[in-house]
């Protein structure tokens, strides 16, 4: 009743007061909603305009529209009511939730905050005109005819004659071809990121025939890890990572099946098309066998995986921060368009509207991707998705029937302690005075009348057994109790713990129910309680174990526990879940103005950005419109995404794109030098259905490709950043390709494919340092990137990337120089030579050692340097060991150098 | 043993040993602009550099800094306002008085409460500003927004902001560090130089679960050589050079190459003076004193206050150090704040004394405070929830205005009513301290200029002295 009165003197109170977010949050968007396409600043209908504060107050032709406080008297209710002639919207009754927050809304005061200063328009309005559909990457993609061109010997390959006719243009010449182990060197951690081996060096050596490097591209296309090396490109444009960064960096711990679903479409040479459709729809696309179904649910974490902020508290908020990541990761990585940037307002460079933003924001929000928003004042739970439903459904009534079983359990041992202790804590006192009496007087047990000479026995046992600190803290009173106190030191024993026992029952109680709800709501459950033994050390210790008190099992009790334990004991392993996202009821979505989803504008259909799909479009008729947007997106009418693949292909071979923003084709963009080359390759990648593969041998085995990366003084004044591709990119390794080539020379690399990673290892964190993995499969936490990657121009992981820097820091000398992981490979890959039967001497060994780091054999010089460098050094070292120690310096050496590092 | 080469003998070695073969590279270097190289501030500054002593978890400014006597009167009485979004929706009680007493020191008469008896000796070096607002409830919501100024996105930290205008003085030190960082609630996106060059990025030293003597054998990642000793070392990093420069001359001294041996270089001075300044046993018995480095319950905070002034006196553009996620009360409020109070008083207090009989606190900037306050309300028997509509952090040196209070809550000290700092403002602030305009301090990224202060943040022009 109290509580009620409460509750009740609360609510008057805050009538009285001004409540803008209900307002905000529950009033004004029904009024924007249902009133304001017609009541509205412009228009007026009936002279009312309920768009402001002003208009409001104001009322319509016929006077107040609200009488403040008097639902009964406002006309507004009875309109939206249908109790008059009236009756508004025209389209349809508002549903009697709408109808009750208006009148709770007037009987409260009918508050409407004064109108600020107008916004600025969260849509300027912005139609799309025929010059914002004229802009170049949004034209279909054409088939240029092959330019006219003079070197026609330079030009083995229709692409080079595109290249070939811009560098004629401006009187340069294509740099002369690689040397033949540069161009094996390059190819081959192109495709595998990894150093050729020196059998692979040899056999290409002896390989005089005109097919010799086509062999090599072949053959590295062939190798697993090429999907590694080129999936890992794909995994920055895909922002992966395995944990949700952002507030408290929750862990995804089935990311690792998006990785490896990556590895392996690159691997198969899965059709790009096909690749874009299952990371957006995978889940709904027809599938002919379980596990290409399977592989399509997997595909989708591209959605899954991104950044959340799981405790955001406003949880409208947080679905849509994550659904704004979701759409700016999508039009970035495959339509290379900023969409993200018209959440607000129409974007301001490029034809992208704010509707072109919710239209596809609807779709997302229609997608699940939470398993459970949680309560409040708690952290939110991400989604994880059954491979196979049917079996995860099977492992999920199993876990409902044990967990039934437990509470059951639970139960009938509660009503136990309740009925056994409401017989046997009444008797405490007797039975304690009575164990002292035996204790202290030297009484016979069997002579103390009135007890029970068994229970006085348990208690004496258990009083025997206790320890010094027992006997100095919780049962000093009984052990320095008199004949005269004894009966009140019982008692208060007594007290103390029938009131803990009656605490102890309400609490797990209270324990069980909570249980069962977290249970069915599927969120994290709470630990079974333990018994207090700091505040009551006595009933902790007495009333459990093998304390006097403790409760023995009944039957009925033991015969649960041991079905439980049964079903535990039967449980299966849980099947496999994938990060990924599953159809969620769909929205209707309304523009949220300026980005507030407390005001919400007009609905707009699940539709695609009008400058490219067009106005007249209807939006999906079941679902959440995320199998549309993947057809749309993989459709070869679409002019944007083959473009916008085969840049980024050309630019992971040649370490600069075409079009140098790759994810930004709008206004704020590149000019490509070379727009015909870029149509000319997407219009082939479509045409070869989309397969990657394919493009790859068409980029390698070109002329332009093969170019030296040696620049020419007339290159270097006409084309300094070789915009025209006069030349290849000298390049600096990625981080993957420097700790994976040093792992690949200490001969300790696990070349593995695939798989979840374990970073701990018999309980122990597994330091990066020990581990032999390759690169990408280290595990990569948003909020604590590790150092080596962060340091080498790794990225954040959390928008989908546009290419690597390349900084040249002093900390990635440091890594080079002192990290334990390059001192003790560079000690292993010294072994490895040291221990070569096949080399006879040092300067066999030094020849080796070139060879596998820099992929080409030393000329003399080098190795009297070399020799030189290791014989002095050894004099410097202790004598023990010094021989490994100057070798393992020399290859340390090898591997911090510039040679090394570049790729040419 | 943390490892301590002596400057003489890698002067000796590099001169012997690598001499000439480096300087054309070290020239190279100098030809391409450095993005650490100290710039111009954009008009005159107050403040050189930046010390952010961090409260992690969030303080309670009615129990610290800002009285409010009201909050006594109508002790255990319902909550008369509206409460607005809160983390913690269970267990909300009625009004609970501040649990220590104020008093007023100082010629200011700046009131402190009993939980800062060494900070309270200091208020007339302070500018407490008392009306700090934030945007996030939950702590890492809070986090970002403090450090970055956003809280959905990922986007540059305040101390990246700082080096993209200013620059560092000493280049064999990173110009933004971060000591014992939280890896929780954000971990390095509060220190992440987002999209600005990663030379921005903060380097942190150790991590928040990390004792000091663990990470005094490696402050930063691979500072100490593993393989060779020091010497052994130079002579083994001369043979890297001379290959690098004649493979340099081969590669017609592509600049890329020349930046590398030169990074190679740097890299080799920072392995040596860095060691210096992590080396508090150069400091002197009564100095280490000062910060609390005799006292178990002070050591950590105190160590961590000392570096920062060793980093600062450097040349170090901006230090952060935590006190890592302890001042999250929600229960148990008395006893630990209590404790919390204890581990960091003292060390504060000698970094504000220390910093000021050296000369330093009049440009440098010390900042203190938590990613948002706590409730006037109790939450369950005697805690307090979040609350980021109205609490204190303070400031020292750097040009502001000593012994003053800026802004005020209302009676309750719930909302900020006067003089409301917003983070922006607060980021605003500390930007214009340093003679930078936040409004100019842009980057541009993914098609748009972008800013610390988002599309926000006013200079309070009333903390300026």
């Amino acid at each position: 009743m109290k509580t009620v009165l409460l509750f009740l003197s609360t609510t008057a109170l805050l009538a009285q007061t001004p409540d803008p977010d209900f307002f905000e949050s529950k009033v004004r968007p029904i009024l924007a909603r249902n009133c304001q396409s017609c009541h509205n600043a412009d228009r007026q209908s009936g002279g009312l305009n309920l768009s402001s504060e002003a208009g409001f107050h104001k009322g319509a032709d016929t006077g107040p529209v609200v009488v403040p406080g008097a639902p009964s008297q406002s006309r507004l209710l009875d309109v939206v009511g249908y109790n008059s002639d009236t009756k508004m919207p025209p389209s349809g009754k508002l549903p009697e939730s709408d109808v009750a927050t208006l009148r709770k809304w007037i009987s409260d005061g009918a508050y409407w905050p004064k109108d600020a200063a107008p916004a600025p328009a969260p849509s300027t309005g912005k139609k799309i005109t025929d010059a914002d559909r004229q802009w170049w990457s949004f034209q279909p993609v054409k088939d240029p005819a092959l330019p006219s061109i003079k070197n026609t010997a330079w030009a083995k390959t229709a692409l080079d004659r595109f290249i070939l006719a811009k560098l004629e243009e401006k009187h340069l010449s294509p740099a002369p071809p690689a040397q033949k182990l540069t161009l094996l060197r390059r190819a081959t951690y192109d495709l595998t990121g990894l150093p050729p081996t020196t059998e692979e060096i040899n056999a290409f050596l002896a390989d005089n025939s005109p097919q010799a490097f086509a062999k090599v591209v072949d053959r590295l296309l062939a190798s697993p890890q090429y999907g590694e090396r080129w999936g890992r490109h794909w995994l920055d444009v895909a922002r992966f990572a395995d944990s949700t960064g952002m507030d408290e960096d929750h862990v995804y711990p089935n990311a690792w099946r998006y990785r490896d679903y990556v590895v392996n479409a690159f691997n198969a040479d899965l059709p790009f098309n096909r690749f874009i459709e299952q990371q957006i729809a995978g889940d709904l696309l027809p599938a002919a066998t379980p596990e290409e179904h399977q592989k399509g649910i997997t595909a989708t974490g591209f959605l899954a995986l991104g950044p959340k902020p799981l405790a955001q508290q406003d949880r409208i908020q947080m679905i849509y921060d994550v659904v704004d990541e979701q759409i700016d990761t999508t039009s970035r990585a495959f339509l290379g368009l900023t969409l993200g940037c018209a959440r607000c307002h129409d974007h301001k460079f490029d034809p992208l509207l704010t509707r072109d933003y919710y239209a596809m924001a609807g779709i997302y929000a229609s997608t699940l991707d939470f398993r459970n928003l949680g309560r409040p004042g708690a952290v939110s739970y991400i989604n994880s998705v059954p491979l196979d439903a049917n079996a995860h459904n099977a492992y999920l009534a199993h876990r409902w029937r044990t967990t039934g079983k437990m509470l059951e359990m639970e139960e009938a041992s509660s009503e136990d302690y309740a009925r056994e202790g409401a017989l046997r804590r009444p008797k405490i006192a007797a039975q304690l005075t009575a164990a002292w009496k035996v204790h202290a007087t030297g009484a016979k047990l069997e002579d103390v009348a009135g007890v029970d000479a068994k229970e006085v026995g348990a208690w004496l046992k258990w009083i025997d057994a206790s320890d010094q600190k027992a006997r100095e803290s919780y049962l000093k009173k009984w052990f320095y109790a008199t004949a005269e106190t004894i009966d009140g030191v019982a008692k208060e024993y007594q007290e103390s713990f029938t009131t803990a026992a009656t605490k102890w029952e309400s609490q797990l109680n209270g324990w069980r129910n909570r249980y069962a709800v977290e249970f069915a709501q599927d969120r994290d459950v709470a630990a079974r309680p333990k018994p207090d033994a700091e505040t009551n050390p006595f009933f902790a210790t007495a009333g459990f174990d093998s304390g006097p008190m403790a409760l023995p099992d009944s039957d009925r009790v033991a015969f649960l526990r041991a079905e439980h334990a049964a079903l535990l004991k039967s449980m299966p392993p849980e099947p496999a879940l994938a990060a990924a996202v599953t159809e969620n009821i769909p929205v209707d979505q309304h523009i949220f103005l300026h980005g507030d989803h407390h005001s919400e504008g007009a609905k707009v259909d699940r539709t695609f950005p009008y400058v490219l799909a067009g106005e007249n479009q209807m939006g999906p008729k079941s679902g959440s419109g995320r199998l549309e947007l993947a057809h749309w997106l993989a459709s070869p009418d679409n002019p944007l995404p083959a473009r916008v693949m085969v840049n980024r292909i050309w630019q992971w071979h040649f370490g600069e794109a075409l079009m140098r923003t790759p994810n930004n084709w709008g206004k704020m963009g590149d000019q490509p030098a070379n727009p015909e080359l870029l149509d000319y390759l997407a219009k082939r990648f479509v045409e070869n259905g989309w397969s990657v593969k394919a493009m790859h041998r068409m980029i390698m085995l070109s002329s332009a490709y093969q170019m030296s990366a040696e620049v020419s003084p007339e290159a270097k004044e006409v084309d300094p950043a070789n915009r025209l591709i006069s030349r290849f990119n000298r390049t600096r390794m990625s981080v993957e390709e420097l700790r994976d080539s040093v792992l690949a020379l200490s001969g300790k690399i696990d070349l593995k494919l695939g798989g979840k990673v374990e970073m701990q290892s018999k309980g122990k964190k597994v330091e990066l340092d020990d581990l032999m993995r390759r690169t990408m499969y280290i595990t990569v936490r948003r909020g604590s990137v590790p150092a080596l990657l962060s340091n080498f121009d790794f990225g954040d992981a959390t928008t989908a990337s546009e290419g690597r820097a390349r900084t040249n820091v002093a900390p990635q000398a440091l890594f080079v120089m002192n990290s334990r992981m390059v001192v003790e490979r560079a000690g292993d890959f010294a072994k490895r030579l040291l221990d070569d039967p096949a080399l006879p001497d040092d300067k066999a060994r030094i020849e080796k050692a070139y060879l596998m780091a820099f992929a080409r054999r030393p000329d003399a010089g080098e190795i009297d340097t070399a020799l030189s460098y290791i014989g002095s050094l050894v004099k410097k070292l202790p004598a023990d060991g010094s021989r490994e120690a100057a070798w393992r310096s020399f290859c340390h050496v090898l591997v911090s150098t510039n040679e090394f590092l570049y790729l040419d | 043993m943390p490892f301590r080469p002596t400057r003489r003998n890698i002067l000796r070695q590099s001169a012997a040993g690598f001499g000439l073969l480096g300087l054309r590279g070290l020239l190279a270097a100098a030809e391409t602009p450095n993005p650490l190289a100290p710039k111009a501030p954009m008009f005159a500054p107050h403040a050189k550099r930046v010390i952010f002593l961090f409260m992690h978890g969030g303080p309670s400014s009615i129990d610290t800094f800002d009285p409010k006597p009201r909050l006594v009167a109508d002790h255990g009485k319902p909550i008369p306002f509206k409460r607005s979004l809160t983390f913690g929706e269970d267990a909300v009680k009625g009004l609970m008085k501040p649990l220590w007493e104020f008093k007023q020191h100082g010629q200011s008469g700046t009131p402190v409460s009993e939980l800062f008896p060494n900070v309270a000796t200091c208020v007339d070096d302070l500018c407490v500003v008392r009306s700090m607002v934030g945007d996030g409830v939950d702590h890492g919501a809070a986090l970002l927004q403090l450090h970055t100024g956003v809280f959905s996105f990922r986007r540059p930290s305040m101390g990246s902001w700082v080096l993209q205008g200013l620059g560092t003085e000493n280049q064999n030190l990173p110009g933004f560090i971060t000591i014992k960082p939280s890896l929780g609630h954000g971990g390095q996106n509060n220190w992440s130089s987002s999209f600005l060059p990663g030379e921005y990025q903060g380097t942190p030293i150790g991590s928040s679960d990390m004792k000091i003597e663990e990470i005094e054998k490696e402050p930063m990642p691979w500072l100490v050589p593993k393989g060779l000793t020091s010497e052994n070392q130079r002579y083994e990093l001369n043979m890297i050079q001379k290959m690098n420069r004649v493979h340099a001359e081969r590669k017609a001294h592509d600049p890329d190459l020349e930046a590398r041996i030169a990074a190679m270089e740097l890299a080799f001075r920072m392995q040596v003076e860095a060691p210096q300044a992590f080396d508090l046993t150069k400091e002197s018995e009564a100095t280490r004193k000062l910060y609390g480095l005799d006292n178990e319950t002070t050591r950590d905070f105190g160590w961590q206050c000392l570096l920062a002034r060793r980093l600062s006196e450097r040349g170090v553009r901006f230090v952060q150090c935590s006190h890592s996620y302890k001042w999250d009360q929600h229960s148990e409020l008395q006893k630990l704040h209590t404790k919390n109070a204890a581990e960091v008083d003292k060390p504060i207090a000698g970094l504000l004394k220390d910093l000021k009989s050296r000369g330093l606190l009049n440009d440098t900037l010390v900042i203190w405070g938590g990613e948002f306050g706590r409730t006037p309300w109790a939450q369950g028997a005697d805690g307090r929830d979040h609350n980021p509509y109205g609490y204190t952090m303070w400031m020292a040196g750097g040009g502001t205005k000593a012994g003053s209070i800026y802004g005020a809550t209302d009676e309750f000290g719930y909302h900020s009513v006067e003089n409301r700092m917003h983070i922006h403002d607060l980021h605003a602030t500390v930007l214009a301290l340093m003679g930078l305009d936040h409004l100019r301090l842009t980057h541009r990224y993914a098609g748009r200029d972008f800013r610390l202060t988002d599309v926000a943040g006013e200079v309070a022009k009333g903390v300026f002295a």
